[in-house]
């Protein structure tokens, strides 16, 4: 197959884009599972979506391809592009192009009248072509019913086709649509409407938000589907770390960290009937299943455990009970403010003048621990049941210590 | 179906290519301008020769279209859904949506489907009368380019008010909170919505009269130890920020990292964060807040 910047395929696009995106440190010779080919052919398809994107820079170990992009100086996704790279075949496009201009709103047309006009109005300026037979229109129109750009109609034995109708005008939803198109996790919808206009405002700039995920946007959006069906699935779980392995779950919704870049599937095993979450970039393949009656019995069970959920961690099952007191002078307010903003499922309380306390009791401990230490300087103490997360986090701290100035008091 | 060719790039440019070559002669050079303004960089090489040597049935090879309309997409069943998603979602309020056309369509999502769990809890009110009324003046001014005179209350709680030329709406997702970038003279500053307690439209300013301060940036290094999954959590966390990554040796890796000065606080508790699993090795300053923060824990527990 000669090279092509479309692809037919999103996954394999998907593992590289991340990998260049995320990390970008890897050279030509680490993308040990594919070949040498198949890192230049996707390499280049990214170079050619992403031109102005890219980055390089030579070491040791070979030149290491990266994409470089400061997320709040863009104001649309640029990841977005490799979801506009979907590959076609020439009857795709000169259907698409020839039914949108022979169908109509308000006239429908039968297959033999389709198929006349196409013949006689169109297709007579070309010259040495192949005809489009009867069997390739007739899916594609079928394909187009399913896509809801064309409506078919019975009329007696017949099946009659016009162009899908709407009162629906997108005069007036520009500037919701560059909202959301950006802040929406299925905003590459909003990206593909926003195409439909000539010219687009940029009024709107974002802060901590992650490009990156909208390459699990077609997981998500298989997911969700599952969900509003009430249907369980069947997904393939890839790890960095190499291995793999295929999971049964009832899916319920979609957990989003807005600081750490990832998104999870919040589900419940359907064997053991335990809630698990997993990471979207991590899914692939979803296969949905046969409706599940009990959707609204997992649903309550969600809501009933995230209220001692940090994080997307449910741990042995056994709550934990953590405590830290801080010490926050009075023109540290601004302090306050984080606890108050940041608690999640915890508790603050004012003990005296300078003296704050924030408990809370989750599954899993551990999981406040990077939270934990962003309040290094004002911890007084920290008590937990899980005995693991107290010493982590004095252990850590002393490490911390040793790094940034010894043992000794040079800190 | 989420990937396909009717939403792509290269249909994309042959709907506009048809667009201009109806009723009037299209030469080369306009072919290439639109494929270089809609598609892909190497995008020339393919959609020009398939369109010259009638591969595709749109035109012949004296570059005229069969094609008698403008070609008109109608939403598929995808994008209505995903609209009709969006009336659900708080932040519509701000915007004056005409709704009519999405009775009848099935939700592609609802807010009960994501939980943020992460985000900021004291995210701005979407549907306070005031503060729509606030937003919706302010995208008049951004639209219509005119200054803006703005009363709000500042950080200490006092009340101050200007003239500013409004730049940018920015919206935060773990603050969930929008910010006007306003320039006023020489000086660029961020105003919460919140804070705005009135607002108003002023006269349109001149081109000329519009100066976009440039936006400082600082670095940050750090060397991060690949231990507990650290290189994972920590090349995610900071995916949103403009990065270098080298690897330096087993399982350590230089990361280089630029940001904006506003937000060094902030940058400093992303990398505290992390732990003994990021050690900031430059510049000076930047290690010098994080031994400031280790000196006052020491002088709190030793």
């Amino acid at each position: 197959m000669p090279y092509s910047e479309l692809i037919k395929n999103y996954s394999r696009i998907r593992d590289y884009m991340r990998e260049f995106f995320v990390y970008g440190f890897k050279s030509r010779d680490e993308y040990g599972q594919k070949s040498a080919r198949s890192y230049d052919n996707e390499r280049r398809r990214i170079e050619s979506w992403l031109a102005g994107y890219m980055s390089f820079h030579q070491d040791a170990s070979g030149k290491n391809v990266f994409i470089s992009v400061d997320s709040r100086h863009v104001l649309r996704n640029p990841l977005y592009k490799s979801w506009k790279a979907a590959s076609f075949t020439k009857n795709d496009i000169s259907l698409h192009f020839l039914l949108l201009d022979i169908l109509s709103p308000l006239h429908a047309k039968s297959i033999p009248e389709i198929l006349r006009v196409m013949d006689n109005d169109y297709l007579t300026v070309f010259s040495n072509i192949d005809p489009i037979n009867e069997s390739t229109l007739r899916k594609k129109l079928k394909e187009y019913v399913a896509l809801g750009l064309v409506v078919a109609e019975k009329q007696g034995k017949q099946l009659l086709y016009r162009l899908a109708d709407s009162k629906l005008s997108l005069d007036g939803w520009q500037d919701a649509l560059s909202f959301f198109a950006e802040e929406n996790p299925l905003g590459v919808i909003g990206s593909f409407l926003l195409d439909k206009f000539s010219q687009v405002r940029d009024i709107f700039s974002f802060k901590h938000r992650y490009l990156i995920f909208t390459l699990d946007s077609g997981i998500m959006l298989d997911l969700l589907s599952a969900v509003h069906e009430h249907r369980k699935v069947e997904f393939e779980l890839f790890r960095r770390r190499g291995n793999h392995s295929k999971r049964v779950i009832m899916p319920i919704k979609i957990f989003i960290s807005t600081q750490g870049g990832r998104q999870y599937l919040a589900g419940f095993h359907v064997r053991t009937k335990k809630l698990q979450f997993y990471r979207l970039d991590s899914i692939q393949k979803v296969k949905t299943l046969d409706v599940q009656p009990d959707f609204d019995n997992y649903m309550a069970c969600l809501r009933d455990e995230a209220a001692h959920i940090w994080g997307v961690a449910t741990g042995n099952g056994q709550r934990s009970h953590i405590e830290m007191r801080l010490r926050i002078a009075a023109a540290d307010r601004r302090i306050v403010y984080r606890l108050e903003r940041e608690k999640r499922c915890g508790n603050i309380v004012r003990l005296d003048e300078t003296g704050w306390l924030f408990t809370a009791d989750v599954y899993d401990a551990q999981e406040l621990l990077p939270w934990l230490r962003t309040f290094i300087g004002r911890v007084e103490s920290l008590t937990c049941s899980n005995k693991i997360v107290e010493e982590r986090f004095w252990s850590d701290y002393a490490l911390m210590r040793e790094m940034y100035g010894g043992a000794s008091d040079a800190v | 179906m989420l990937f396909s060719e009717v939403y792509s790039a290269y249909f994309n440019a042959v709907a506009a290519i048809i667009e201009a070559a109806i009723g009037e002669d299209i030469t080369d050079k306009r072919i290439l301008e639109i494929i270089e303004d809609k598609a892909f960089s190497e995008s020339m090489l393919s959609i020009l020769p398939s369109l010259k040597n009638e591969e595709w049935l749109i035109m012949n090879r004296e570059l005229r279209t069969p094609i008698k309309h403008s070609p008109q997409m109608p939403l598929t069943l995808l994008q209505k859904r995903w609209l009709k998603g969006l009336l659900a979602d708080p932040r519509i309020a701000l915007f004056d949506v005409d709704e009519t056309g999405l009775e009848g369509v099935e939700p592609l999502f609802t807010p009960e489907d994501f939980v943020f769990f992460d985000r900021y809890l004291d995210g701005d009110n979407y549907v306070d009368e005031n503060y729509i009324l606030h937003f919706r003046t302010i995208l008049a001014a951004l639209k219509e380019q005119r200054r803006m005179h703005i009363k709000y209350t500042n950080r200490k709680g006092k009340s101050v008010h200007g003239q500013f030329i409004p730049i940018k709406l920015e919206y935060s997702a773990k603050d969930d909170k929008f910010r006007l970038l306003t320039v006023d003279g020489r000086l660029a500053a961020y105003i919460n919505l919140a804070r705005i307690t009135e607002c108003e439209l002023l006269e349109v300013y001149p081109e000329k009269e519009f100066y976009l301060p440039k936006f400082r940036e600082k670095y940050v290094v750090f060397k991060l130890i690949d231990r507990r999954n650290a290189l994972d959590r920590v090349m995610l966390h900071f995916s949103d920020c403009r990065k270098e990554t080298c690897r330096i040796g087993e399982n350590v890796y230089r990361v280089t990292l630029w940001y904006d000065p506003q937000d060094e606080t902030e940058l400093l508790i992303r990398i505290l964060s992390f732990g003994p699993m990021v050690q900031v090795t430059e510049p000076d300053s930047f290690i010098g807040l994080i031994k400031q923060r280790l000196q006052m824990q020491k002088d709190i527990t030793g």
